[in-house]
């Protein structure tokens, strides 16, 4: 069979699969309905220019729109809280976009929008797939505008931007404006330094001398007082908490060598300092900044869960329906359900039944079965079945309400482990200006100049400049980082590995974190005569996780799905499903399931059992367990061996809980914990004084990871649990869990040792300086020697890592 | 070299430099380079199509609010 490409979406299929259709008289392919329709309109109007745009790009073949919530997009509930009114009378929303893929995509999007009349701008940011669209009521809906956006097969959600996301891009613009300053003052700086440093040596006309410290003065002036604003605020602030940090010395070290520079270029008296005074400035700086820029992305997907929660629900009030908006629901009130929709108010089923996906909440990939009496959980997903249930919750209550606000809340404050490079500095500060301030009485009672005892005061601080000291960290932490790359395992940020090698307790997920997250079979009964393929055949026409559990266990059997006739198929949610194949009937499915067709199967198991009976006899047990990652056990033993504590929570039942954490080695495990339960044990923890990593790979993790200390996510998890997290796990396994510990360990070790190499260096080039010995020659040796100290350290991390 | 000229220089380069720091300052705080492929996606499409385009958008804006000032919804200027 030959592969060829659909003309829209470009990625390759099947010939007999394809759609043939013909547009011109040309013959084109299409893999599905979508992809043909979206052909069609963009062909119509005149835009199949994008085909040539998109190069060698593929798409996402297009959904057929469905239309279903288009209306929720005009209501009064939607419109107040995602719409913007302008002062012009224009309405503006801000979207992000679903399936933008490429630049040609952006275009596309941005084009078809512009020609729909009334609507005033588009635009579209290709970088974070957000949008933003100013429209006039007057002449279109927005509903309108959503339809357009689906209609050539992408799909837009509304967000709510002042929620984080100005307060983020306007910070990272103000310190990108503080660099570029600084960065160009540097840079123009250096090169009239260079040619004083030359005049140095080879003599200088003094008249030129005026003019290039000038020039300087010029250049340093903007740096420390635009630039450096943020050292002087951050000074001012610690200073009116009553504690003294790094900005601190970096404030006055850069503001008093400035002044001195101003008075040595303006008496004519010894050299000046500009340069030194840009060049603190902006390498602090950029550290800084780096900081900024790498705050963790999590705004983005936090706006993508807030913007898929529906805005309104159907109340059943005296037997009349209405769409109500979210807010004004009351408790007691009864809502409709229908398959696919997401319950965002918390209640008790009074009518009807259906399955439910709970997984963004339990983690756990199971539908579970509702019926009336049942408690349903906002978050959860209505699969199948109309249900009326009775709101025990008003929304703000409601435990979807309660994870959203968390998550925000958690986003902005995540606790910080104070950094040991912090609490010396502090320490470090305060010595140093100390000793600059005696230095300076010493000087000028001892010689009567106050000239002189200025210069030597003010040496002592340039110095003992942070170089040294702010390199430690920084160097330490680069390899570190490298070396956890190589393994597959991403930090975030460079602290945080400062922040895991000081935590003391790592709290576990189980499903998807240590366990495989599906379940797999482990012990397979055969009971009378049946034939493997046919089950094959039969369990292949399921979704369900344990139909595909017993279909991958047969496959690797070798039993490869029967070529025979199958029919009357029939797929009971959460129970079981039945067929006919060859003439022969066949009932699969739990105990219960064969139960209600009067066949009782003699087993007991405390696993997940699928039983299959063939006209009407059993004929096979599997029974099915989710099985533990490979090298968890080990890693957990290991990670025990450091000192590290380790829980375990889960969102599945006691029973499970219980034997997945004897074969791990784990005394301490908690069950059937849901989002907020998972986040406060937590915050208990933290109460108790632990430093906790979490381990986590769901949407259900996602507020427990934003609490700890450390989270840690599976490469393969979801979104949310990714963007809240800390550090990567790439290639899901839990060694690579013990090897995170493991770097972190070495790299902190490294981090102290550079630590103290610093402080040995200031403790013997400061008293040279306080006598007075210190000229810019000699400060340039030894401030390079002691980097040079500290990089060298800093690479042993790479070296005895992999020995190891 | 007199001193002069190495003034004049000095001065010359510098302030032409920090033109260009000025320009760019302005388009990072009027969000220019928020989207950091922008500029090279307009180089790769951007013909007169585009520009019909943009020129269309600035009527279709006009329009709108002219209509809405007959309509006496808007203020004046």
């Amino acid at each position: 069979m030959s592969k060829i490409k659909c003309d829209h979406c470009r990625l390759e299929f099947d010939e007999k699969v394809m759609i043939e259709d013909e547009i011109d008289n040309q013959k084109k392919y299409f893999c599905c309905k979508g992809c043909q329709g979206v052909y069609r309109l963009l062909k119509e109007e005149g835009l199949d220019s994008f085909y040539d745009k998109l190069g060698n790009n593929a798409l996402e073949p297009a959904k057929p729109d469905s239309g279903g919530d288009l209306e929720r997009f005009d209501l009064e509930g939607f419109m107040n809280r995602y719409v913007k009114k302008r002062d012009d009378g224009f309405l503006q929303i801000s979207l992000i976009m679903e399936g933008i893929h490429c630049a040609a995509c952006v275009w596309l999007n941005e084009k078809v929008l512009h020609k729909l009349p009334g609507v005033i701008e588009a635009s579209i940011n290709y970088t974070n797939n957000k949008a933003r669209v100013v429209w006039d009521p007057e002449e279109v809906k927005l509903s309108k505008i959503i339809e357009t956006i689906r209609s050539i097969g992408y799909n837009a959600y509304p967000y709510d931007p002042e929620l984080q996301e100005e307060r983020a891009v306007k910070q990272r613009r103000d310190y990108y404006s503080r660099i570029l300053v600084a960065v160009f003052a540097t840079m123009n700086i250096m090169w009239i330094a260079i040619a004083k440093y030359v005049g140095f040596f080879t003599g200088m006309r003094q008249d030129i001398k005026d003019i290039l410290n000038f020039a300087e003065f010029v250049l340093a002036t903007p740096t420390l007082f635009y630039s450096g604003w943020v050292y002087y605020r951050s000074a001012y602030y610690a200073l009116k908490n009553r504690y003294v940090n790094m900005d601190l010395l970096v404030a006055t070290g850069a503001t008093m060598a400035y002044l001195y520079s101003i008075y040595a270029m303006i008496t004519r008296s010894g050299e000046v300092y500009f340069d030194s005074v840009t060049m603190i400035v902006t390498f602090i700086l950029v550290g800084k900044y780096l900081e900024v820029l790498s705050k963790k992305q999590a705004v983005d997907t936090l706006d993508s869960i807030m913007g898929t929660i529906p805005t309104e629900v159907t109340v059943v009030k005296d037997g009349t329906k209405s769409l109500i908006s979210v807010e004004n629901v009351k408790v007691g009130d009864v809502i409709e359900l229908k398959p696919g929709e997401k319950v965002v108010i918390d209640g008790i089923v009074v009518s009807g039944s259906a399955s439910f996906d709970e997984s963004s909440l339990t983690g756990e990939s199971d539908p579970v079965f509702k019926k009336e009496g049942d408690e349903i959980l906002s978050g959860s997903i209505d699969l199948d079945g109309v249900v009326r249930y009775r709101a025990t919750h008003d929304f703000g209550g409601s435990l979807l309400c309660n994870i959203v606000s968390l998550l925000e809340e958690a986003v902005t404050k995540k606790p910080k482990i104070e950094k040991l490079v912090n609490q010396i500095s502090g320490q470090f500060s305060i010595t140093i200006l100390s000793i600059a301030a005696m230095t300076f009485l010493g000087w000028f009672f001892y010689t009567q100049e106050f000239e002189k005892a200025l210069i030597v005061a003010i040496s002592v601080i340039v110095i003992a400049c942070p170089c040294a000291l702010g390199l430690a960290t920084p160097m330490a932490t680069l390899v570190g980082l490298g070396v956890a790359a190589k393994r597959r395992i991403l930090f975030k940020e460079a602290a945080f590995l400062e922040t895991m090698a000081k935590c003391d307790t790592l709290v576990l997920d189980k499903t998807g974190t240590i366990t495989k997250g599906r379940p797999s079979v482990v012990t397979y009964h055969r009971l009378g005569d049946a034939e493997d393929t046919e089950i094959a055949l039969l369990v292949s026409m399921s979704n369900h996780p344990v139909s595909r559990g017993v279909a991958e266990f047969l496959r690797a059997k070798g039993a490869v799905p029967a070529s025979k006739e199958l029919s009357d198929f029939k797929e009971i949610q959460a129970k079981g499903i039945k067929a006919t194949i060859a003439g022969r009937s066949y009932i699969a499915g739990s105990l219960g399931f064969l139960q209600e067709f009067g066949i009782s199967v003699d087993i007991e198991s405390e696993n997940t059992v699928f039983a299959v009976a063939v006209d009407g006899k059993a004929v096979a047990v599997f029974e099915l367990a989710d099985e533990i990652k490979e090298g968890a056990v080990e890693a957990v033993r290991a990670i025990k061996e450091m000192g590290i504590e380790v829980v375990m929570l889960t969102g599945d039942n006691e029973k499970v809980a219980k034997r997945v954490a004897a074969a791990l080695g784990i005394s301490d495990y908690r069950s059937k914990m849901l989002p907020h339960q998972k986040s406060a044990f937590i915050e208990n923890l933290h109460s108790r004084g632990k430093k906790v990593v979490m381990a986590g790979d769901g949407i259900n993790d996602a507020v427990a990871l934003s609490k700890s200390d450390i989270a840690v996510a599976m490469g393969s998890g979801a979104d949310v649990a990714i963007n809240v997290s800390d550090v990567v796990l790439l290639d899901d396994s839990p060694e690579a869990l013990y090897e995170a510990f493991k770097i972190s360990k070495r790299t902190f070790k490294a981090v102290k040792e550079n630590l103290a190499l610093s402080l040995i260096y200031n403790s013997l080039a400061v008293p040279v300086a306080v006598m007075g010995y210190v000229n810019p020659l000699v400060a340039a040796i030894s401030m390079s020697l002691s980097s040079l100290l500290v990089v060298g350290n800093s690479i042993r991390i790479k070296l005895s890592l992999s020995s190891k | 070299m007199s001193a002069s000229v190495i003034a004049m220089m000095l001065g010359v380069s510098t302030l032409l430099g920090a033109l260009g720091l000025v320009a760019l300052l302005w388009g990072l705080r009027t969000g220019q380079f928020d989207d950091t492929s922008k500029f090279l996606d307009g180089a790769r499409f951007d013909g007169e199509d585009e520009l019909k385009d943009a020129v269309m958008m600035e009527e279709k804006r006009k329009k709108a609010l002219q209509k809405r000032r007959k309509d006496k919804r808007v203020m004046p200027d």
